[in-house]
């Protein structure tokens, strides 16, 4: 050191020096750490931020009817991109645009003319709008594919059917239960992206193929169901109810071949933003909801009081019995009138036929009190009432029934005559299929199959018995007796000539906040054919009918209707 | 005392030339090596943002050209003029620093940015102000220190050290600009403490000066989050701890090579200030342990080469100017690194020769300058 200072200034300096000198060494033994011991988690991180995967929407399977048309499929939609640095000419581009997708060509400049890096033109673009897009061939326009779910047949078996939500998955219906089968596995495109996750130029692209959904095939014929369909928006627009619905099903196999709410909706368009009229549109009601059934169900007090006579039970009566003919019966204290008045001869000498034809109320309260209260309610049991039938869709309703313990005469007696219990249309439905068909209860079904897109069976649905209510003796009496109520009694308005149906007709009261309804009923007609050997069955309930009132009258000829139509469209020959 | 044209007998074995000759020229080259190395890491650091931002890769790099060239202008003119000569501008250079850092707050020079204003000057032409008062403050505190060397071992003789370094560092923290605060107040204590302050002096400043933190984290309540952020930046990822995750993934992805020149992954947008303050990251990503080693061995041979001249300067004033500029060096390159690499609470700072910032670059190559008359013992 060239000059005196009065204290050890090259110490200084090598403390000086030497302070740096750790500090540095600190900072090298952060840098060992940092890079090479947490490196290799730190990249791992760092990988997850860097690349971006970009899914690729597996194509959805296809919802189709028994005889393979398409009721829900999918269709290719294009979104247009612009990236406004690339483009040359922003004006003449906008022009282009318009014309081809039909949107405003100023808008469009001035939305051109922003500094940003890239902007959606339009969505939902069609491939002949795509194709001309292409052929135009601008710098900077870019397209992308998405699939659309489609509905070709619109409104037809729209609660059946079910819809999806936006991001694909099932919402509700068909759609929605056999979701896992129909949603397919996405793919993805691995690509790598900046921070705002723009691909970055001249990386490699990771295309994982998305595999497409499988298919669903329903039990559904899109014939009868359109035939059906059409049968419930007459009755619409004839009777003005709240709602037509109506059941086709083949009574032996308990495959659904129609199933139609009235009122539905289109869904290709369906209310999302109003959650009250989807909800209302959307619900299967012949599945969900349960109703009071009226006379339709006196079927099963016949069938019930003949499987017993069959069996040798005494409280049963024989088909010949002649019962009294009397208007009323007082049950624990309460008067049960017939709905006819019972002047001028009319509903007397009535055997259980005669009183089927006539639906005679008091016969029925006869029968039910006499084969007593375990009896009718094993019966009601066999039949499937009170539990799930076990159909393949969601959120079905188990019905009403006063419980055996606390049933009185009453309920009993009311019971006889589809009173004092509320069941589902689909229980009603199975419940009779096997009060007809020899006596198998049947569970019913939507869908027969589940299918690759080359049409390959991954799955397959077969028929399946869950119960065998009464003796095929038994069924065909029933059988018999209920055609008989066709041919001559109070559902002559669904009689066809040479096709032997057979049904029962049914008024029941509706009930709300606990009091009868004046004038407004449930009128429903259950009825089948050919009666000695049953192929089709169909329920019709028409809620809340305008003017008409009687099943008979109202619920009968659409019942009718249906079943002419499926003999034209099946070609079936009369069998007498 | 003097003992002029001496060989070997300073601390280190003198192999410099002497007075008049050409000084230290493998520090010279350092310099440029360094800035030119900057450039590049700059534009490897910056180019993607530039082109999508503004469509000019090159746009940072060009940004950073008049720094460079009037830094060359400067550094050369340095080189050659007397360093000695300097003393005389010293309350000059001073003032011109405090009358500068006072206008950051005049309405219409001073420029706001980010809720701090730092800058001053009209659209084209800006500078920090705070660049030119570390550099002031060097020369002011060397040349009164080696004036009154006798006197530096009572409160009398540091006082006036003192009281510069306070006005500017409180000047300073009213912008406010915390991490440019800290880096002249440590300036501040090396300097007193090169210069021969007493022990019990130096704790006088230090104590209260270490009391202040407390109340600055009050004042403001965001260095707090900024404090928890370094001690566990996994706890607010998207927040706080943001930038210092996306920098460790930079080094982390570095690992002992690197990913290579130009290919970092953290530069497209993931690392805020990856161009600026935390290019060190773009540098450990692109080149590994490897290449943050050799940049760390550049520094060290620059703060060795300036240790070496001031331990040979031919003046007392000389070695404490030598010694204030190897310190401002060290500083901040030893800060820089620090935050970087998650070793201390993340702060604001450039690193010198490297990071963007014009008026950064120019300073530092100007002071090389100076470095350089001292090594020739102008």
């Amino acid at each position: 050191m060239r000059q005196y200072t009065p204290y050890d200034l090259k110490k200084r300096l090598f403390a000086f020096a030497a302070g740096i000198t750790f500090l540095f060494l600190c900072l090298f033994g952060r840098l060992v750490y940092v890079q090479l011991i947490m490196g290799r988690q730190l990249q791992t991180k760092a990988a997850e931020q860097w690349a971006r995967d970009l899914p690729v929407a597996a194509p959805r399977g296809l919802i189709l009817d028994k005889n393979g048309k398409v009721l829900a499929g999918n269709s290719t939609v294009y979104t247009v991109y612009v990236r406004p640095r690339e483009v040359d000419d922003k004006r003449l581009l906008s022009g282009e645009l318009s014309g081809i997708l039909g949107i405003d060509a100023e808008e469009l400049f001035q939305k051109l003319s922003k500094n940003v890096s890239e902007i959606t033109v339009y969505k939902k673009a069609t491939r002949e709008q795509a194709n001309s897009i292409i052929a135009v061939g601008r710098k900077g326009v870019y397209l992308s594919m998405d699939i659309e779910r489609v509905y070709p047949y619109g409104e037809l078996a729209s609660q059946l059917l079910g819809y999806i939500s936006v991001d694909n998955r099932g919402q509700a219906g068909t759609e929605k239960f056999y979701d896992k089968f129909l949603k397919g596995i996405d793919g993805k495109i691995l690509s790598e992206s900046d921070l705002t996750g723009n691909r970055l130029e001249g990386t490699p692209q990771h295309y994982i193929p998305p595999i497409n959904g499988l298919n669903v095939k329903l039990t559904i014929d899109y014939t009868i169901q359109s035939i059906a369909e059409n049968a419930m928006q007459q009755a619409m627009l004839i009777f003005k109810p709240i709602a037509a619905r109506a059941l086709v099903m083949d009574p032996k196999t308990g495959e659904i071949l129609a199933m139609v709410n009235k009122p539905g909706f289109d869904l290709n368009d369906i209310p999302r933003d109003d959650l009250d009229a989807l909800n209302k549109y959307s619900r299967n009601s012949l599945v969900i909801d349960i109703y009071e059934p009226g006379s339709t169900f006196k079927i099963f007090t016949v069938a019930t009081n003949l499987n017993e006579y069959l069996k040798g039970n005494k409280k049963a009566f024989s088909p010949n019995h002649i019962f009294s003919g009397g208007r009323t019966r007082v049950v624990d204290g309460r008067i049960i009138k017939c709905w006819s008045n019972h002047a001028g001869g009319k509903h007397s000498n009535q055997n259980l036929s005669l009183a089927l034809n006539n639906s005679c109320n008091p016969i029925f309260v006869d029968v039910a009190l006499s084969l007593g209260k375990e009896t009718f309610y094993d019966y009601v049991e066999a039949f499937g009432f009170g539990k799930v039938t076990g159909i393949d869709f969601l959120g079905e309703g188990t019905g009403m029934i006063v419980p055996q313990n606390y049933a009185m005469a009453g309920d009993l007696a009311r019971m006889g005559f589809g009173q004092s219990i509320a069941v589902s249309p689909l229980q009603l439905a199975a419940a009779a299929s096997a009060a007809v068909n020899g006596g198998r209860l049947m569970q019913p079904y939507l869908v027969s199959e589940i299918t690759t897109k080359d049409g390959l069976v991954a799955q397959r649905f077969y028929s399946t018995m869950v119960g065998n209510p009464i003796s095929p003796e038994a069924s065909r009496m029933v059988a018999e007796m209920l055609e008989g109520a066709v041919s001559q009694g109070s559902g002559r308005n669904a009689y066809i000539e040479g096709f032997r149906v057979g049904g029962k007709t049914g008024t029941a009261q509706k009930f709300e906040n606990g009091r009868l309804a004046v004038g407004k009923n449930v009128s429903s007609f259950i009825g089948f054919f050919p009666a000695n050997d049953p192929q089709y069955l169909a329920l019709v309930i028409i809620d809340e009918p305008v003017g008409q009132s009687y099943g008979s009258v109202v619920a009968a000829p659409f019942a009718k209707q249906i079943f002419e139509q499926i003999i034209y469209y099946k070609d079936l020959k009369p069998v007498s | 005392m003097a003992d002029r044209g001496g060989k070997g007998r300073g601390l280190i074995k003198d192999n410099l030339s002497g007075r008049g000759g050409s000084g230290d020229l493998a520090l010279m080259a350092l310099v440029f090596g360094l800035s030119l190395f900057g450039m590049m890491m700059l534009y490897s650091a910056s180019n993607y943002s530039a082109e999508r931002e503004y469509g000019d890769a090159f746009l940072f790099v060009k940004k950073q050209l008049p720094g460079f060239s009037l830094g060359t202008l400067l550094m050369l003119f340095l080189w050659r003029y007397p360093y000695q000569k300097l003393a005389k501008f010293k309350y000059v250079f001073l003032a011109v620093s405090v009358v500068c850092l006072c206008l950051v707050f005049v309405p219409g020079i001073g420029i706001e940015t980010l809720g701090s204003r730092r800058w001053i000057g009209f659209s084209a032409v800006s500078f920090q102000p705070s660049e030119i008062a570390k550099f002031s403050f060097i020369l002011f505190s060397a040349h009164h220190m080696a004036e009154n060397k006798e006197k530096m071992g009572t409160l009398k003789g540091i006082l006036p050290v003192a009281l510069a370094g306070g006005a500017i560092c409180l000047l300073i923290i009213l912008e406010p600009n915390m991490s440019i605060t800290v880096c002249v107040g440590l300036l501040m204590l090396g300097m007193l403490f090169v210069g021969g302050c007493r022990m019990r002096h130096f704790a006088m400043i230090l104590l209260p000066a270490l009391a202040l933190i407390p109340v600055l984290i009050i004042i403001e309540p965001y260095r707090l989050l900024r404090l928890s952020a370094f001690l566990d930046p996994w706890s607010s990822p998207r927040n706080e701890g943001y930038q210092l995750i996306q920098s460790l993934y930079g080094l982390g992805g570095g690992g002992l090579f690197g990913v290579g020149l130009f290919n970092s992954r953290q530069k497209f947008d993931f690392l805020p200030f990856s161009e600026s303050d935390f290019i060190f990251s773009i540098i450990g990503e692109e080149l590994g342990l490897f290449g943050c080693l050799l940049l760390i061995c550049a520094f060290i041979f620059y703060i060795y080469r300036g240790i070496k001249i001031a331990v040979n300067a031919d003046t007392l004033f000389g070695c404490y100017l030598a010694s204030g500029i190897v310190m401002i060096v060290a500083i901040q390159v030893i800060i820089n690194i620090a935050v970087v690499t998650g070793s201390i609470p993340p702060t604001g700072l450039p690193l010198p020769f490297i990071s963007y910032g014009g008026s950064s670059l120019m300073m530092f190559m100007g002071a090389s300058g100076v470095l350089l008359s001292i090594s020739r013992k102008g």
